[in-house]
């Protein structure tokens, strides 16, 4: 009965897929959709690809996602791949079934297949990946993910022992998930090691055994760091692929591993990219990649423009860079981010908020007051247009935070930031956006380059 | 002017710690007290004039139920005494009377100052917003739980909610006021998004203050209120 349901709702996904291919738009997600509600446990029909690669995390999910995919695919492999389409349930059964044949069986020797944190229960117990590599556990959407233990009960409960995972050794909420699973591979970065803690919430204080307060020999950012309880001896796990040297200048990151220490181009400078890609060497080098193999790899790699795009307007350089609007960490990360880049003058125009993807909302302000706005400080950081409904928030926020009130601009239309910057003064423009907000980011990111005397 | 902030190194989920932040601007000579988990908290030798505690992780919360357990007379006694106590979040759910978390099938009593129960459930994270008045003062707010609130608030609700819900789906009164501990569900920055809440509190204390950056909350707030009360905002 079940093998019956299972073909049912394979034909009704292939028939919905091609329907949409017909009419020009993304079979991405409904085919999946379609497939899961008419049989539950669809995936678990389907046979798994040679190697499956499963990618989770709160950020960094489609960086990391990317990059294994571009390494294996320049080395020959087959991979079937969702980063460019959902990340829920839906979204991995559309990218699975549309790359099977009607039987089920998987036409690519690899899938290195997203997967959003909160779908963990509806993914892994029916196809459980080969591995699975975490960046980083973090505070997230409060409405879809609560809070960070919420996050790692659901993950660790969804995976079998069989998985080998890659994990953030600098994040022990990450570096403790799934103990079940014994096969772990531990990544971070020593370099640039900070010397101020920074003043974010923390989501990990006691440890996780005795209850003690853990030590901090450093923290990053929020509770990115190392730890150790003087207590019971818990403390963060020791990395097997760590990030050594960041030569910003010459764009080089070293990174020791299996006893050697090997050198590659940055494909961004952020730290979280840079965790991002260290990450991922250590899963090609476990995978069986030479150092040749990744040297060559990075020096071609880059993050995906939908993440990260330049454009020039003028003399002025406009840079967009998604911030995920409801992740305070992630936007927290790029205002810091921004504050860090060189350059004089800078202006930011904020697109983060809801507005384009939940019309008749009136968003929560509750992730605005766990970002951290201290970076909007930084001298250098000249004006900030806050556009969209929620500016008077921003507004709020920056003030309760101590930044200069008269750089700070509200433009409560969302289409309409573009007009408020000034090319003459602004030689530095950064465009933030949401995760369903490109669109208008490139569209007011045009705007600026027509204003430049550019064409758009 | 004491205020006592209990457990902020763990109770600060959802942006409520910045209430504590937002109290610090609106009474910069007052004294603020952070109580973790590990010390002996001010109240239990000391009256504060005012303590605030926020949302927290469900572990946290029972670890803070077994933390507060030995002061639960005395909590009782500053309650009776008219001390303010604001818990937000699900903060509030630690001085109820009992918890049983579903998914884990954990049965806890809370500290029973609070004549309600709570349902927690992993699987069924609820959200939403909630306008409604608070005696004269228009409440704006947001909820996003796992627990759930039963009981008859009928006579000591905080808020008469106009659109969204109280406590729980079927109710209209948000939250539980016994003497001025305010038990509510709405989380976050409660007191920068109600800026006259806040100054309301603050007289509770015996203090007149303005709210921090009035100005800018104030337009915040206002907007606010206009789109919770555009009848297309979902809720």
């Amino acid at each position: 009965m079940g093998k019956l349901k299972f073909y049912f709702a394979m034909t009704a996904a292939k028939l919905s897929a091609l329907g949409l291919k017909i009419l020009g738009r993304n079979a991405t997600y409904l085919p999946g959709l379609i497939a899961v509600t008419l049989c539950k446990d669809f995936i678990g029909y389907l046979k798994k690809p040679e190697i499956f690669i499963a990618v989770t995390g709160t950020n960094g999910k489609t960086t990391v996602s990317n990059l294994l995919t571009g390494a294996l695919r320049k080395n020959g492999y087959t991979v079937t791949n969702n980063s460019f389409g959902s990340n829920v349930q839906g979204g991995v059964a559309a990218a699975l079934l549309l790359n099977s044949t009607f039987t089920g069986k998987h036409k690519n020797k690899v899938a290195v297949i997203e997967v959003d944190e909160r779908s963990s229960l509806k993914v892994y117990p029916y196809m459980a990946p080969d591995w699975l590599i975490v960046n980083n556990i973090m505070r997230d959407s409060m409405k879809r993910n609560a809070h960070t233990e919420f996050i790692s009960y659901i993950i660790t409960s969804s995976l079998p022992e069989s998985v080998k995972l890659v994990l953030n050794a600098d994040d022990i909420i990450c570096a403790q998930l799934a103990p079940q699973c014994k096969d772990r591979t531990y990544f971070g970065i020593d370099a640039e090691k900070p010397t101020v803690l920074p003043t974010q919430a923390r989501d990990i204080v006691y440890c996780p055994k005795c209850g003690q307060k853990l030590d901090a020999e450093y923290i990053r950012y929020n509770h990115i760091g190392r730890y150790r309880c003087q207590s019971c001896g818990f403390a963060s796990p020791d990395r097997d692929f760590c990030v050594t040297a960041i030569d910003r200048e010459n764009e080089r990151f070293t990174v020791l591993g299996d006893g050697k220490e090997k050198t590659y181009k940055l494909i961004n400078d952020n730290i979280t990219n840079i965790f991002n890609a260290c990450g991922a060497i250590a899963l090609l080098t476990r995978l069986g990649f030479t150092d040749q193999q990744l040297t060559d790899y990075f020096a071609q790699g880059e993050i995906v423009k939908t993440r990260f795009d330049k454009m020039q307007a003028g003399d002025a350089e406009v840079t967009l860079i998604l911030a995920k609007g409801q992740n305070p960490v992630a936007c927290s990360r790029v205002y810091n981010y921004i504050a860090t880049c060189p350059g004089d003058d800078k202006c930011l125009l904020l697109i983060v908020d809801d507005q384009e993807d939940n019309v008749n909302n009136s968003e929560s302000t509750c992730w605005l007051y766990d970002c951290d706005y201290t970076p909007f400080k930084d001298e250098k950081i000249t004006e900030i247009i806050f556009a969209g409904k929620r500016c008077y928030d921003h507004i709020l926020r920056c003030k309760m935070t101590g930044v200069d009130t008269n750089k700070l601009v509200p433009c409560p239309d969302q289409l309409q930031g573009h007009t408020l910057v000034d090319l003459n003064k602004h030689k530095n423009v950064y465009v933030l956006y949401d995760n369903y907000g490109l669109d208008i980011a490139r569209a007011e990111a045009r705007e600026l380059v027509k204003k430049g005397g550019g064409k758009a | 002017m004491t205020v006592e902030v209990l457990f902020p190194e763990v109770c600060n989920l959802f942006g409520d710690s910045k209430n504590e932040e937002y109290l610090r601007l609106t009474l910069p000579d007052a004294e603020f007290i952070d109580t973790d988990l590990l010390t002996r908290p001010y109240f239990a030798d000391n009256t504060p004039d005012l303590i605030l505690m926020g949302s927290m992780t469900e572990n946290t919360q029972r670890r803070v139920i077994e933390t507060l357990r030995p002061y639960t007379e005395r909590l009782q006694a500053l309650i009776d005494g008219g001390t303010v106590i604001l818990a937000t979040g699900n903060a509030g759910e630690a001085f109820m009377k009992h918890i049983s978390y579903v998914t884990e099938e954990i049965e806890t009593d809370g500290l029973g100052l609070v004549d309600l129960t709570v349902k927690t459930d992993l699987f069924r994270r609820m959200n939403g917003k909630v306008i409604g008045k608070f005696e004269d003062i228009v409440m704006v707010g947001f909820r996003s739980q796992f627990g759930l609130w039963y009981g008859d608030n009928s006579k000591n609700a905080i808020v008469k909610v106009e659109r969204g819900w109280g406590l729980n789906p079927d109710s209209k009164l948000e939250g539980a006021r016994v003497n001025n501990l305010f038990c509510t569900a709405l989380l976050g920055p409660i007191l920068p998004d109600n800026p006259l809440f806040c100054e309301y509190l603050l007289s509770l204390c015996g203090v007149k203050a303005e709210a921090a950056c009035k100005k800018e909350a104030m337009t915040a707030y206002e907007q606010r209120i206009k789109e919770f009360r555009d009848p297309k905002t979902e809720f």
